[in-house]
């Protein structure tokens, strides 16, 4: 009985704000269902179907009449780049931060979390000038070069946490049975820094996905283009808005994300509450 | 060699410290120069003006009140942040029926990204099919009962004597209130789409400070019989303040530095009064192509976020446990 | 599709017009066209669009044309076949009207990207980093007659004698009303702002109030701007000199507030671009201010995919802008203009294009179901007469009413700066929302009209004051 208790007050206390949270995915995926006959219609009642709904056609002129699946794959692609570039930069300067260095490292850590506050609305015109000279206007490359300048400082502080939280003393077990410090670091340190990793992979993805001043700028030709950019530059021509197509291009990643973000997520506490500490 | 300690973290740390040099430090460099200059149209030159862009941006009464939203818009929304992400994470640390499934939904907003997310909120707020208004004005019960939400609000609002300059007037079933196109309501709506945005990448750090308290903590505080609000206040919140910390740090970078809610959504209407620095900066620097002054409106964001930074830093290091 | 069919669209791609498209709407059919011919060709031996290596390449970049088979024509039809006759390969990129100043910003900045680039507004801010389009527009003059005056007026810079850029077409903005419901209050139709005035309460009434907007996008701007110029309020006049605080612009704000305070609702503060479109098509509004698109949107198919809205269509009347005390003038809504990057690597490629674009801009005009008005209006053969007539043919009713169009994009047309010229100045404040902000905080009681005028001259002197420091105006 103690346990039904506590899953009631669980769900008092979250439903709601979930309720709020993930309203707008609800309501995304209504308008993605409906004709523009039920969608511009005063009288309709939003919530119910009527005039021809549900219907797929939304969701077959995204993927029929524009080059929103190839927008997928890049932004796919990515991604995935982004995140591999990004811990191997960061995982080795994240604990490099957290055990080697003293004051210095401090220092440059603030240094590398300060790289935050300039927006790219400041950057990007200095960094297009940068793409070009590397000859990748207009490449997925561009953006697979510029992109881990906002994840690496991140991932690195992060881990920098977690690395921190791994007490010396298995490292230094590691050490006295004949490893070299880099051998320490790689049997002993990162499986248990897994979580960590975990975390980095998540968040580098997302900002990826995210970003948007950069897409717009680097690239111009439509198939190489991200979802986050090619979206608002094509559903929306002049004043006409394409709205049924416009939320079932946002409902598309969003669902499969917050999926793959629950799954990690579970694995990364997880790792917290087990490992090392029983 | 590799054993020497510095070396290794010089090697360690040197591709990072050198990509970011090169892709943030070296632009920002420029960005600096070009405020100090009258560069035009996308030119990465100019002739040298010294402080004047700085000066001409600040007399504009739009920049004061950029600069004044930028720090509301920041401050409101990480507060209700704070304790939205603080409370979810908490009720969410322990294992529940279902837990799996609301997990999802509170993750879905940092899912989405957030150009396409706020075009889905444009669509919610429109000036003419926004679903918001029409569950106000509608009944919302089936069958024979009805229920119009907003008498409901009107008859909250009511009660209490509200500032004037708050703008809160009884909602007409006629005219629903605009949610873009009423100072006040506009500026609510920004900040509602900030914290929802951000609400699961908070609770998702704070989860993972939960979690972090060792077993050890925990077993002591049960045995100390230090149990709910007491374990709460005592040993849960203190160990708690520099994940804290770290996760309202990252949430004001991440509002105020961002342009893409306030244009997308208002275009810092109406009457130009809901304007944040960023979308000011990119409304004069790139679409009037003043360059320079946009640079320069771009770095008065810089000092402020520098000293936020700076001292919720010192702060955490000092409350870390060791 | 069977041979016969491919040789007869083989044999037609010189000649596109309008019914040709419509029939092979699809991306689609142009592969299939394309591959058709290339199996005709291999057969039949004689290649005419084989793709072979062409001498030269040409980068265009463009807005995303609100009507989405003049796109596909332009990008698929247009284009190739005149790169096979310049031996030039052309490509064409699209972007969303809003993102055009960033690309052009970040494209001068990286000092490459396309040799074209199609701005939808004066960019007077860019003459530097352009090529002078003198020869050109002399040459096109020499060939097809006189520039239209808003042409003129949005791409020639009188101080350094440069056209900065070659001006391709407008869109008129004219105003749509309901014939039905201003019968219905006894009004007939929206002749002058003061009928507009004594029309709106009856209207809102009825609950079709009247919608012009005073929101940060581009459709409130045009309607703002021409509204005072109804009036006789200006921004600048033909010397580029603020004289935005004149009685012409208070009587425009009175005014103004008198209609939104007992003619419209609050919602005229929220728009976006497609905002009034929408509130229109629903049969909320009974007048509003916007290019045809509302227009053809209500006609349904071959212009959009959604259906007619016969009733809806069948009542709406274009007018033009409705007479001020002062003067009956209104304002380009946008302005296709081009420029040639000064890093363009085929500038010559570039010149030529636009020539031969504008001296035979008919198919553009059809193509575009009349949104793109040519800047020369020789460049349609026979001139306003010819677009006259093509105007009257359109076969959906009401009949006449492109007549209409034409004769506003004739006469009561004029360019963003009039009575001057266009300028990096008053860009700055169409871009910054200025005039609307002023509008809208009138209307709103924020401000008297005294304050606002006030209020607004002083942060246009100071940007016209930087422009000039920069010696652009």
């Amino acid at each position: 009985m103690a346990g039904l208790r506590r899953d009631v007050v669980a769900w008092l206390i979250v439903g709601p704000f979930a309720i709020v949270l993930a309203f707008p995915f609800y309501w995304m995926l209504v308008t993605a269902l409906k004709t523009d006959a039920d969608l511009y219609n005063v009288e309709s009642i939003p919530y119910k179907f009527s005039s021809g709904s549900p219907t797929t056609n939304n969701f077959e002129f995204l993927f029929r009449d524009t080059e929103y699946g190839r927008w997928l794959v890049n932004t796919a692609i990515i991604g995935i780049a982004v995140v591999a570039i990004t811990l191997v930069l960061a995982v080795p300067a994240g604990y490099a931060l957290a055990r080697l260095s003293g004051g210095v490292g401090q220092m440059l850590g603030i240094g590398i979390f300060l790289t935050y506050l300039v927006p790219p609305t400041l950057l990007f015109l200095p960094l297009s000038r940068v793409v070009s000279e590397i000859g990748l206007q207009d490449r997925l490359l561009a953006l697979i070069v510029v992109y881990p300048s906002f994840t690496v400082p991140f991932s690195t502080w992060l881990l920098m946490g977690f690395f921190k939280t791994i007490p010396r003393e298995l490292e230094d077990a590691a050490l006295i049975d004949g490893a070299s410090r880099l051998g320490a670091l790689a049997r002993v340190v990162f499986p248990i820094s897994l979580p960590g990793i975990l975390t980095v992979v998540i968040f580098s993805f997302s900002l990826v996905v995210n970003e948007f001043v950069y897409a717009i700028t680097f690239i111009s030709t439509s198939s190489h283009r991200t979802i986050s950019a090619g979206v608002p530059t094509e559903l929306i021509r002049g004043d006409v808005f394409f709205w049924g197509a416009l939320m079932a291009a946002a409902l598309i990643p969003s669902i499969p994300l917050a999926l793959l973000y629950n799954l990690f997520l579970d694995r990364f506490i997880a790792g917290f509450t087990g490992g090392a500490f029983r | 060699m590799l054993e020497e300690r510095r070396f290794l973290a010089a090697v360690l740390i040197g591709p990072a410290v050198i990509f970011i040099a090169v892709l943030v430090g070296g632009p920002l460099l420029l960005a600096i120069y070009l405020s100090l200059t009258d560069a035009t149209a996308g030119s990465l030159h100019g002739d040298f003006v010294g402080l004047r862009n700085f000066t001409e941006a600040w007399d504009s009464p739009i920049f004061r009140r950029a600069l004044r939203n930028t720090i509301l818009f920041t401050v409101v929304s990480q507060a209700i942040v704070l304790l939205v992400a603080g409370t979810l994470a908490h009720a969410l640390a322990k294992p529940f029926r279902g837990r799996w499934f609301l997990r999802f939904l509170i993750l879905l907003p940092w899912a989405a990204p957030i150009a396409l997310g706020t075009i889905g909120f444009l669509w919610i707020f429109d000036s003419l099919f926004s679903v918001v208004n029409w569950t106000l004005v509608h009944d919302v019960l089936p069958g024979p009962l009805e229920f119009k939400p907003y008498k409901a609000v009107n008859w909250v609002f009511a009660r209490p004597v509200l500032p004037d300059w708050l703008e809160i007037k009884p909602i007409d079933p006629v005219a629903p209130p605009q949610w873009l196109g009423q100072s006040t309501l506009a500026m609510a709506a920004i900040i509602f789409v900030h914290s929802w945005r951000i609400i699961p990448f908070a609770t998702v750090i704070f989860l993972a400070g939960l979690s972090s308290i060792p077993a050890e903590v925990d077993d002591a505080a049960k045995v100390d019989g230090a149990t709910g609000l007491k374990k709460f206040w005592y040993v849960t919140l203190p160990l708690q303040l520099p994940i804290a910390t770290v996760a309202l740090l990252f949430g004001i970078v991440f509002t105020a530095t961002d342009m893409t809610v306030v244009y997308i959504l208002t275009h810092g209407g109406p009457f130009n009064s809901t304007h944040m620095l960023t979308s000011w900066a990119f409304d004069t620097g790139i679409n009037s192509a003043a360059l320079g002054q946009g640079a320069a409106i771009s770095l008065y964001l810089l000092p402020v976020l520098v000293l936020v930074a700076v001292l919720m830093l010192r702060f955490a290091r000092r409350v870390e446990v060791s | 599709m069977d041979d016969k069919e491919r040789v007869q669209i083989t044999a037609d791609m010189d000649e596109l017009t309008r019914r040709d498209l419509l029939r092979r709407a699809g991306l689609g059919a142009i592969v299939l066209v394309y591959g058709g011919a290339g199996v005709k060709n291999a057969v039949a031996g004689v290649p005419k669009f084989r793709h072979k290596e062409l001498a030269g390449t040409l980068k265009i970049m463009q807005w995303s044309h609100f009507v989405p088979s003049y796109d596909k024509w332009f990008d698929n039809e247009y284009i190739k076949a005149w790169g096979e006759k310049n031996d030039t390969e052309v490509t064409v990129d699209h972007v969303n009207l809003a993102e055009l100043p960033t690309r052009a910003a970040s494209e001068v900045a990286a000092q490459s990207g396309h040799d074209l680039f199609q701005f939808l507004s004066p960019p007077s801010a860019y003459e530097d980093q352009v090529v002078a389009m003198n020869d050109i527009v002399q040459e096109v003059t020499r060939k097809i007659g006189k520039m239209g005056k808003v042409g003129l007026k949005s791409t020639y810079n009188p101080r350094t004698k440069k056209f900065y850029g070659f001006p391709d077409n407008y869109v008129p903005d004219p105003v749509h009303y309901r014939r039905d419901l201003w019968g219905e209050v006894g009004a007939g139709a929206p002749n002058s702002w003061e009928a507009v005035r004594q029309a709106a309460p009856k209207l809102k009434a009825l609950g079709r109030p009247v919608g012009i907007g005073m929101s940060q996008e581009l459709d409130s701007n045009m309607a703002m701007l021409a509204l005072m110029q109804c009036y006789g309020g200006y921004i600048q006049n033909a010397d580029q000199r603020v004289v935005i605080n004149s009685k012409g612009t208070r009587q425009a704000l009175s005014a103004m507030r008198d209609i939104y305070k007992r003619g419209m609702t609050t919602e005229v503060f929220a728009w976006t671009a497609a905002s009034n479109n929408n509130a229109y098509i629903a049969g909320r509004l009974s007048l509003a201010l916007n290019a045809i698109s509302i227009a053809r949107v209500l006609e349904g198919p071959p212009w959009v995919t959604t259906p007619q809205r016969t009733d809806l269509m069948q009542n709406t009347w274009i007018a033009p802008i409705p007479r001020g005390p002062a003067q009956r003038l209104g304002l380009e809504h946008v302005m296709g203009i081009y420029v040639i990057w000064k890093f363009s690597k085929n500038k010559q490629a570039a010149k030529r294009f636009l020539v031969d674009m504008q001296t035979r801009y008919g198919p553009h005009f059809t193509n575009s179901g009349f949104y793109n008005f040519p800047a020369w209006p020789g460049g349609v053969k026979g001139g306003f007469k010819t677009i006259r007539r093509a105007a009257a043919k359109d076969r959906f009713k009401p009949l006449g009413k492109y007549t209409i169009l034409t004769t506003i994009a004739e006469k009561y047309t004029a360019n963003v700066g009039h009575p001057g010229y266009s300028n990096a100045a008053i860009d700055e404040v169409f871009n910054k929302f200025l005039i609307p902000q002023m509008f809208a905080e009138v209307a709103q009681d924020k401000m008297t009209p005294d304050e606002a005028v006030r209020a607004a001259e002083r942060e246009i002197k100071s940007i016209f004051a930087k422009w000039r420091r920069r010696k652009k105006l």
